[in-house]
């Protein structure tokens, strides 16, 4: 017998309403792959996810799961770790979920390195909603909103986990799901926020008008717009400018997890010390 | 509505296929190095298509239909249930073809 996937999906909710061919559904499996992988127990695990097609994320899994409003995954999901500190809390958000909507929840929940998995499931527009730009939408690409081409710039989502203060930043594709398990076994073992970009094809809602008609057309774009990080840095820096570099871009140890600092609140309330100061840091501005 | 994501071995087969969620998407088809499978046109399927797999012969136990397909319509036995073969250059060539004719089987030259 192959991997068994029924014990953890919920299977009257098979099959998936995701259209033929989309990411979302690889980077499902290699999710409940990695759950097996860590052999997590189902109830200690809980999924949050917004809205858009990621959003049905948690509605295949057979774990405890939250549907929760537009853009604010990280919020909910920061109130069920902090009650929860115990409890694997894993995030899945699309792109216009995490970084336009959401983008302040994303920034300040990487900001706390409260321990939680964001997959951020970048798949370069906003497909739920038929095409309108998203902050991933390359530059002169069509979309319903832009339909002379795309003008505004775009995000790079790692960047910016990077800078907010993730402390493990990760970008990894759809193409190669055994990487995709080990990034998703690497980050939910992580203590910390861990900051995950997967790239992922709509070839529906982006391809059609972008000359990817197929889902394979879309992986292949993909393919070509990314880059190991290794490969990737010894690149001159004009070359860079069009690749994605894939793979752990950060990983510190060192960097305190809130719920263990928000202990600290709760013992002075419980009076068993007696307040935290500038002193508790070592980062003190 | 499926009752299941996946089905048991049917037993003396390298991959096995769940009709009810296969959407036809070609990506198994695809990403096989060996030229395993190919489509096939379908009228019963809800998109029109259905995977076909043409050569079971060939295949080498990679897992990667498996893996790379979105939907769990597709699974590959394990190593102790079935003797996978070798990867071959026949093998690699009938997939170029199989790719070349747009990811339909072979039987069916230019119909898509």
């Amino acid at each position: 017998m192959a991997f068994n996937y029924d014990k953890y999906l919920r299977l009257e909710k098979m099959p998936t309403l995701w259209c033929w061919g989309c990411g979302d559904g690889v980077i499902l499996k290699a999710f409940v792959r990695a759950v097996d992988k860590l052999g997590i127990n189902q109830d200690d695990i809980c999924v949050v996810s917004g809205i858009g097609c990621s959003g049905r994320f948690s509605s295949y899994v057979d774990f405890n799961t939250v549907h929760t409003t537009h853009g604010r995954t990280v919020a909910f999901a920061t109130g069920i770790k902090l009650m929860h500190p115990d409890k694997i809390v894993v995030c899945v958000a699309g792109d216009g979920d995490a970084l336009a909507i959401g983008g302040n929840h994303t920034i300040h929940g990487a900001r706390r390195n409260i321990d939680m998995t964001l997959i951020i499931i970048n798949n370069f527009i906003y497909g739920l909603t038929n095409s309108q730009t998203s902050p991933t939408t390359p530059q002169g690409m069509w979309s319903v909103t832009q339909k002379a081409g795309n003008i505004d710039p775009t995000f790079d989502a790692c960047a910016l986990g990077i800078a907010a203060g993730a402390s493990f930043v990760a970008r990894e594709t759809m193409l190669d799901p055994k990487k995709l398990e080990k990034i998703f076994v690497k980050a939910m073992e992580h203590r910390g926020f861990s900051y995950l970009d997967i790239l992922s094809n709509c070839h529906i809602n982006l391809g059609r008008k972008n000359k990817m008609i197929s889902a394979m057309d879309n992986l292949n774009w993909i393919d070509s717009i990314t880059m190991p990080k290794k490969k990737y840095d010894a690149l001159s820096p004009e070359e860079q400018i069009n690749i994605l570099p894939t793979g752990i871009l950060k990983e510190d140890t060192t960097a305190r997890e809130y719920c263990d600092m928000y202990q600290d609140i709760i013992d002075v309330h419980q009076g068993r010390r007696k307040v935290v100061t500038q002193d508790d840091f070592v980062k003190k501005i | 509505m499926a009752a299941s994501a996946m089905i048991e071995y049917p037993g003396n087969v390298p991959v096995w296929v769940n009709r009810d969620n296969c959407k036809a998407c070609d990506i198994c088809v695809a990403v096989c190095p060996a030229g395993v499978l190919g489509m096939r046109y379908d009228s019963t399927s809800t998109l029109g298509a259905m995977i076909s797999v043409n050569n079971p012969e060939a295949c080498i136990g990679c897992n990667d239909c498996e893996l790379n397909c979105p939907d769990f319509a597709i699974y590959v036995a394990e190593k102790s249930q079935f003797k996978f073969a070798k990867l071959t250059d026949e093998a690699k060539a009938r997939q170029e073809k199989i790719v070349a004719n747009n990811y339909m089987s072979l039987d069916l030259q230019g119909v898509k």
